[in-house]
């Protein structure tokens, strides 16, 4: 049977390069995603090793406070350490490192960068140092408060020379500088699309941090001691009360090269999730495929069956088939992936981030896991077509025409109805209280429940779906239509990846409405005021709480107020605080004050919300124990209790607070009431002119402000679009190829067709609207789901604060569009194919 | 052109490959098919009555010579035209597969007209259909129909859009005789009640006695030719030429 099998392959090639198509595309998704994860890893591993390559120590304070989503802040170190490492035998030079917030303002006067989330901006140390991080290729190392260096990408994209005047904002404000230099780190020229401003230690403390204060010190050894033992010389000399610790070069380079790493292993994740739903979708053209092929050699099964093949050789005939399929398809899918990763690199220095050259990293367990995911889940497809191969009676071989039993069972409806039953129950059962793992469940079962019904929803819903074809294309849209529908079980696995995708698009668009809509309500309800100054500030930083200040001494302002955070720890946890001023935020934000009043909160107390006093038992006159990011312990006591924790969290504290420590907030907002009668014109002038002395912050009406907010969420909603685009390819070609097979099928039909008169343009006609009605029925069956589990998505995180449920109108209608260009583009080669079909051939009898 | 024929055919050759291994279909034949007649083309397998048929159809190109259907010469025509002129000036009747599965017997009837966006002669084919005798088989599909009543069905599809000249092959060929005899009925009606030009690619001789003259080809040459035929008369015929 073996060369059977191989003979049924090699004797056609084009069938073979369809069905390795859907797995090539699913597996390379597999193998790009991994190389991509696998050489980024590789290539900030080696940045790191490069640029502390001349690093033997690193001290820095041992207090630190690590918050949600990888934050740390971690304890300054006093300058004097400094002169005190200097001193130690074996260590050649030091240089006390500052790496704080800066953002260089364009020629333009814009800040550079793109607004929103993107690489952080960095103000740092660029002084000469034996074992700098940075290295002049234009110019000199800043000296002195006014001078300023910056990375070569940045100065490119800016277009600075050295000579130029360049304005910084920074935690002082915002001041220019001449620009002194331009360099490199390592061997990139900015370490991935981060911008830094580099100035002379003085300056950078004054500048970007606190006088007399240094992040970390970096330590180049004389070569006379290991840098073990440097680092424990240096740490010998350290009086322990400044709570340092000396890293040697290589933990220091270890550590952030695995703190990047696990920073990356979020996105690495994030990639191959959705090339799995990729794969996931891809089994489902594989296994059309399968069945379809399987269907059109039915004669030749049943030959063999009725010249001696016993089932069982059928079926291991088609199974070999598919293990070389498997096998081609996910080698050629591993070697795809490679190019792939390429152009996703490719893509991503487009958008700015300019990765350093690192070689191709292929990991010996992305080529295993491409090869046995893709085998695995090729002969699984197969698996079925093939056993129904082998079932084929003997006597087909005699019969006229080979076309795929449609019989439509009543079990498979009954099996459909019984998981759309558990699905419902168990969505019921959550609605009633049971726990959100049910939901997760109850939609598997509904999917899995729809897919079963797919065959026998496939014939109605195709049928209503082509009455307009009918209705405008005439005699060749009643074709289409009733071609769609007369292999249902075709129609369904051929519209069911589309289905799959345009259900998890519908579901995350419906989830993104629903954020928007309560982000938007959350706002109206709890920003009273008439304008509000965005920072635009990305990673770290935000707006100068004098800012606030500013603008409440100008003219026809009734009130304006900062909001800020603050990174602390609370019983050992980090914890983000809202910091607010109590004496200005009254009439501007309302956080819904049940207990007390803003006057009650000093920098001995502390407001919580309603909720932490539920869960913690807590009351009015606790206290909480609060240690600041400088290891200074407060105790607050609870002053007062509020409501509306959407924007506040948990916890609200003055900006008072930290007032005699060293830790630096920022306000990320500034929310704006005026006095009454005051022009838009002349407030937004007013507003400006404070906006433009800092340099930094957008002055938004608070719609405007609130739309910048809920839009956000589109951000989010772009890059799983995107990555569910990699689903939606393998869709369309699916249905390339089912198209293709049913051409190849019907070739009498068209021949025929083709014979009393029907012209190539209607014949191309008949195969797109074919095709338009089949990627309809899978959009609009999927946007039933999608909105569905949308639905059971926001009821899920209604703790989490969504309470309202959106329909997303717009995209569902986008959806829609889409299904009907994706049918036409499908399509197109497969119409054109049914052109090609040998009019003589296809109408005289073999 | 002022000769009363539906069809001519002049000097037409048709040759598959080149220099050695090159065959002769057709070898310069010239034929013409009268208006208002029933024709049988009749040769053994191989005699080339049936890339005549195709050549003279529009459906394959012929290496050498001339074709007019009417006074259309169909060299002149581009593959749209060519689809246009099979679609309103021909009809054809096949051996088998004749019918389009997803469309009624009615929507197959019409397929012609539908195809032009032509209403067509209501009151015609009509007539047609009472003629095949399939009144109340018109909403039926394909696959519910016989082989007869599917071979009626493409009878009356030829016959719908009045064309100018109908080409069946093998009409008969997969019906049992009584059935056959039936279709062949049916034709001759269409050319005795209705004026219809009809030529028939047959290897059978009872078949080919329904017709009122036969053209005999033999290696891709005409043969000879034989009018007002009986079947006794048509097999003397082929004894007579060495079938």
């Amino acid at each position: 049977m073996f060369r059977i099998a191989l003979k049924g392959i090699l004797g056609r090639k084009a069938r073979l390069i369809l069905t390795s198509l859907a797995v090539i595309l699913g597996t390379a998704f597999l193998s790009g995603t991994a190389v991509f994860s696998a050489t980024l890893n590789q290539t900030f591993d080696n940045l790191f090793s490069d640029v502390f390559r001349n690093i033997d120590g690193y001290v820095r304070s041992t207090q630190v406070i690590e918050a949600d989503f990888g934050a740390e802040e971690r304890q300054r170190l006093p300058q004097e350490l400094i002169e005190l490492v200097e001193a130690v035998p074996g260590v050649a030079d030091v240089q006390g490192d500052i790496q704080a917030f800066a953002r260089i303002v364009g020629k333009d006067g814009v800040p550079l960068g793109a607004e929103g989330a993107g690489p952080p901006t960095f103000g740092s140390v660029g002084e000469e140092f034996k074992g700098a991080l940075w290295t002049v290729t234009d110019g000199k190392f800043p000296s002195g408060p006014t001078e300023v260096a910056l990375d070569e990408a940045v100065a490119k994209s800016g277009g600075f020379v050295v000579g130029d005047t360049v304005k910084v904002i920074a935690q002082a404000g915002s001041r220019e500088f001449t620009l002194a230099g331009i360099a490199s780190y390592g061997d990139v020229r900015s370490p991935g699309g981060a911008t830094f401003a580099l100035f002379d230690l003085p300056t950078a403390q004054e500048f970007l941090a606190k006088p007399g204060f240094i992040d970390s010190i970096l330590i180049s050894g004389d070569g006379s001691l290991s840098d073990e033992e440097l680092a424990k010389a240096v740490n010998a000399v350290i009086p322990s009360s400044y709570k340092t610790e000396t890293l040697t070069g290589a933990e220091i380079t270890k550590e952030s090269q695995d703190q990047i790493g696990s920073a990356l292993s979020f996105f690495s994740i994030l990639l191959s999730t959705f090339s799995y739903i990729a794969l996931g979708v891809g089994s489902f053209v594989i296994y059309n495929v399968f069945s379809i092929s399987a269907a059109q050699r039915q004669r030749e099964n049943a030959l063999l069956r009725a010249i001696g093949a016993s089932k069982k050789q059928v079926t291991r005939a088609l199974l070999i088939e598919s293990v070389i399929v498997g096998l081609f398809g996910s080698l050629v899918g591993l070697v795809a992936g490679i190019g792939l990763s390429k152009a996703l690199s490719a893509l991503l220095k487009a958008a700015g981030i300019d990765l350093p050259s690192g070689g191709l990293v292929v990991p010996s367990s992305a080529i295993a896991n491409t090869v046995v995911v893709g085998l695995i889940v090729t002969v699984s497809s197969a698996w079925l077509p093939a056993r129904r191969a082998g079932r084929v009676p003997p006597l087909a071989a005699m019969r006229e025409t080979a076309i795929e039993v449609v019989a439509l069972t009543r079990r498979r409806t009954a099996l459909g109805f019984v998981f759309i039953g558990l699905g419902a129950a168990a969505i019921t059962a959550v609605t009633n209280g049971a726990s959100n793992t049910w939901l997760g469940l109850g939609i598997l079962f509904v999917f899995s429940g729809t897919i079963t019904l797919g065959p026998v929803i496939a014939r109605p819903v195709a049928l209503f779906l082509g009455k307009p074809a009918q209705q405008f294309r005439g005699v060749t849209g009643t074709m289409a239509r009733q071609n769609s529908a007369r292999n249902p079980k075709r129609t369904a696995r051929t519209a069911s990846p589309v289905l799959i995708g345009v259900a998890l698009v519908t579901a995350v668009a419906a989830l993104a409405a629903s954020i928007r809509t309560q982000i938007d309500d959350v706002f109206t309800e709890q920003f009273k005021g008439d304008y509000a100054i965005n920072s635009n500030a990305r990673g770290f930083g935000g707006l100068s709480p004098s800012l606030a200040d500013d603008i409440n001494a100008l003219p026809g302002v009734a009130r304006a107020t900062g909001i800020g955070f603050l990174t602390v720890k609370i019983d050992d946890r980090g914890q983000n605080l809202t910091t607010i001023n109590p004496a200005t935020v009254e009439g501007v934000l309302d956080i819904g004050l049940t207990s007390g009043t803003y006057a009650d909160l000093t920098p001995e107390t502390i407001f919580v919300s309603q909720k932490y006093v539920d869960n913690n038992s807590a009351k009015l006159g606790d206290t909480i124990n609060v240690t600041l990011a400088d290891a200074q312990v407060k105790n607050l006591t609870i002053a007062g209790i509020y409501e509306f924790d959407d924007l506040a969290g948990k916890y609200t504290v003055s900006r008072d607070l930290v007032k005699d420590s060293t830790v630096i907030t920022f306000d990320f907002g500034v929310y704006i009431a005026m006095e009454s009668g005051v022009s838009d014109v002349t407030a937004r002038a007013a507003l400006q002119g404070a906006v433009d002395k800092y340099g930094q912050g957008e002055l938004l009406s608070k719609r405007e402000y609130i739309d910048l907010q809920s839009g956000q969420v589109n951000q989010l909603l772009g890059l799983i679009y995107g990555l569910l685009f990699l689903s939606v390819i393998i869709a369309v070609v699916g249905i390339i190829i089912t198209l293709l097979l049913s051409v190849f099928e019907r070739q009498r039909e068209i021949g025929l067709l083709r014979a009393v008169g029907m012209t190539k343009s209607q014949v191309r006609t008949t195969v797109r609207w074919e095709s338009v009605i089949t990627s309809l029925l899978g959009a609009v069956v999927g946007i039933v789901l999608g909105v569905g589990l949308g639905w059971v998505i926001v009821y899920a995180l209604r703790d989490q604060g969504l309470s309202s449920f959106s329909v997303p109108v717009g995209s569902t209608v986008s959806i829609l569009i889409m299904a009907f260009v994706i049918g036409v583009l499908a399509a197109v080669y497969p119409a054109w194919r049914a052109t090609r079909v040998n009019l003589l051939s296809a109408i005289t009898t073999a | 052109m002022n000769n009363p024929s539906a069809a001519t055919a002049t000097e037409v050759s048709k040759i598959y490959g080149h220099g050695g291994s090159e065959v002769r279909a057709l070898d310069n034949v010239s034929v013409q098919f009268e208006i208002g007649k029933f024709t049988a083309i009749m040769g053994p397998s191989g005699s080339g009555k049936s890339t005549l048929m195709h050549c003279m159809a529009g459906l394959d190109e012929m290496t050498k010579g001339s074709v007019n259907i009417g006074d259309v010469d169909i060299a002149d025509l581009n593959d749209k035209e060519l689809t246009r002129l099979r679609r309103d000036k021909i009809g054809f009747v096949f051996q088998s597969f004749n019918l389009v599965p997803t469309l009624t017997a009615d929507e197959n009837i019409r397929l012609p007209l539908l195809l032009g966006n032509n209403k067509g002669n209501e009151e015609w084919i009509q007539k047609v259909i009472n003629t095949v005798h399939l009144q109340d088989r018109l909403s039926h599909r394909p696959s519910e129909l016989s082989g007869g009543q599917q071979q009626r069905v493409a009878v009356a599809r030829a016959l719908a859009s009045q064309p100018a000249i109908i080409f069946a092959d093998e009409p008969t060929g997969n019906l049992d005789s009584t059935t056959g005899g039936e279709i062949l009925s049916f034709m001759r009606k269409a050319v005795d009640d209705l004026g219809q030009t009809i030529v028939m690619v047959t290897h059978d001789p009872v078949s080919a006695s329904y017709a009122d003259r036969i053209v005999f080809l033999k290696d891709g040459k005409i043969a000879g030719e034989l009018l007002q035929p009986t079947p006794e008369t048509v097999l003397d015929y082929m004894k007579k030429l060495g079938h």
